[in-house]
């Protein structure tokens, strides 16, 4: 797309070609950077799984496109300055629900409910900063929009901060806008979440959770949202527009560093600052969970390459001696695999049933008995060895090899479920390893009445 | 709950000049079309075939395949990204293209 947008500027017209869900993702970037009619060309479908209809998805559906970008005008406006936008416009007068239902249509929240950003509130934030309400902060991409305190207050309102949050807010803000950062690049499929660290003295004056369960405690759930939010709404990023998780996300999170306990110096004063400053640090993890995507090469079909990564992902788990545990006193788990609809009509092409892939994946998970020794030795709370647990009833008596012999870690394909869902335009899945629960399933009982209630609700 | 308030935008101000995009051509017929890849989603596989299509359909075309560019780059800082970027674009010039295809996106 970059490119594209230059050549435009330099006057030579162009079309970039997207895959199907991300015509829009290509039109906001150039939009943000200046050109807000870029032409495109959509692939329909997942090109990594179905090689062989690339010919004739090109021939039948992406050829004329291009030429029509090429050559066709667009629906673009002439150039015009950048917008003049009155922050103190009122958007909405209402109800919680109307400004809440406003807020939604607008995409400008998370899905959650708001707190109404009144203007006593946002005042009341504003006290919690020497800097004047309408005074540049940062500029953020995607959209490079202008990030000020006035709209960072907004955004710490709805997402339930107290006022005395807006310094962490505003660092936050300054954070994600540095282009070390690199908030341009988030959109990707990886799913990537942001989260804000906090260390210094403002950790014990606004009691900022350190400790344990620290994402979920305090005030940290809100600030960690707020900063989701600021990306959504001055950055510009929206789920299914240029945020394309193939999953979604999980809402951002906030971390303070436990500094009393730390061995070394904090984090902050590490990277520079004065021990007596206070900072916040962004970053981003994906500990959702990188989706793995199979492709199909010349030499191993899609099929084939879902099969085998999933078996990759679960000789990754964590808790690996603990997962390959069977029998009624062995450790409960099971796994869910989510398969974007393209690996999934990969799978069902190549032959494969949901049961067929769930007894491929029981036999195939393998790793060598060394692996399950030494997590068993220095990764978990007890000592065991594998002839222990198979003593013990835990794991069956084939695992009574020599250590660089491969043993299964999936206990029985009962144990594999499997879930068709996100994006339909992506080969992308998603694994999820359960702790100490099962999937679980029960029938939704509808009340008396449940057809006329719904439409109630519509209109 | 039913209290009527009076709330704001949580968006920001935009802070970019939106510029006109190059007019386009009236035929692909004895043009030069240049292309741009980045490395990704099977463009080695589409490029060939655009090629051979446009061939057919515009005898006179002259293409500039994506090896005689950088590749478009979606990794690296903010900074190169645009500093490759512009750099495309100027071998686009210098090399007579009058149109660009770009992949792939995705």
């Amino acid at each position: 797309m970059r490119p594209a947008v230059e050549a435009e500027k330099a006057g030579i017209p162009s079309v970039v070609v997207t895959l199907t869900n991300f015509v829009t993702v290509a039109q906001l970037a150039a939009r943000a950077a200046g050109i807000d009619d870029l032409r495109t060309a959509e692939y329909p479908g997942a090109i990594g799984v179905h090689l062989p209809e690339i010919r004739e998805k090109i021939i039948n559906v992406v050829f004329d496109q291009i030429i029509d970008g090429l050559t066709k005008p667009g629906t673009g406006q002439a150039s015009r300055a950048a917008g003049v936008f009155d922050p103190e416009e009122i958007v909405c007068r209402g109800s919680f629900d109307d400004v809440n239902r406003h807020f939604k249509g607008h995409e400008w929240t998370d899905g959650l409910p708001i707190v109404p950003p009144t203007r006593q509130r946002i005042e009341e934030f504003l006290r919690y900063t020497d800097r004047p309400p309408h005074e540049q902060v940062a500029i953020l991409p995607q959209a490079n929009l202008r990030a000020v305190p006035w709209n960072i207050a907004v955004n710490g309102v709805m997402a339930g901060c107290r006022p005395e949050d807006m310094p962490i807010l505003i660092a936050a803000a300054e954070a994600i806008g540095d282009e070390h950062f690199n908030l341009n690049n988030i959109g990707t499929t990886w799913g990537i979440t942001p989260y804000l660290l906090v260390n210094g003295p403002i950790i014990q004056q606004l009691r900022i959770e350190y400790a344990g369960q620290l994402i979920s405690r305090g005030p940290n759930p809100a600030l960690g949202r707020a900063l989701g939010l600021i990306i959504r709404n001055i950055a510009g990023y929206r789920p299914g527009k240029n945020q394309m998780g193939t999953f979604g996300y999980p809402l951002a999170f906030a971390l303070a560093e436990n500094e009393a306990e730390s061995p070394w110096e904090p984090y902050h004063v590490e990277h520079g600052f004065r021990r007596e400053a206070s900072t916040v640090t962004v970053g981003t993890t994906l500990n959702w969970g990188w989706p793995p995507s199979p492709y199909t090469r010349p030499d191993k079909s899609g099929a084939q390459s879902a099969l085998e990564l999933m078996c990759i992902e679960l000789t990754k788990k964590p808790c690996l001696p603990l997962f390959a545990e069977g029998g009624p006193k062995g450790h409960i788990s099971d796994v869910t695999f989510l398969l974007a609809p393209p690996v999934a009509r990969a799978l069902a092409d190549g032959g494969y049933s949901k049961g067929q892939i769930r007894e491929y994946v029981y036999q195939n998970a393998k790793v060598p008995v060394r692996e399950l020794e030494w997590m068993m030795r220095y990764g978990l709370v007890e000592v065991q060895t594998v002839p222990g647990k198979v003593e013990a009833g835990l794991y069956p008596r084939d695992f009574l090899v020599g250590p660089d012999e491969l043993v299964r870690v999936v206990s029985s394909p009962d144990i594999i479920h499997i879930v068709v869902c996100g994006d339909e335009g992506r080969n992308r899945m998603k694994t999820l390893d359960s702790g100490y629960t099962h999937f679980t399933t029960k029938e939704i009982k509808l009340p008396r009445g449940w057809g006329k209630l719904l439409a109630g609700r519509r209109a | 709950m039913s209290e009527t308030v009076e709330v704001f935008s949580p968006v920001g101000a935009e802070v970019v000049t939106q510029g006109k995009s190059a007019p386009r051509l009236e035929t692909l017929d004895g043009k030069t079309v240049g292309e741009t890849w980045n490395d990704d989603f099977k463009g080695d596989v589409m490029f060939p075939v655009y090629r051979e299509l446009l061939r057919a359909r515009f005898p006179g075309i002259r293409i500039i395949p994506y090896t005689e560019f950088p590749a478009s780059p979606w990794k690296g800082t903010p900074e190169h990204q645009r500093e490759v970027a512009r750099h495309i674009a100027k071998i686009a010039k210098e090399k007579g293209c009058d149109a660009l295809i770009s992949g792939n996106g995705g």
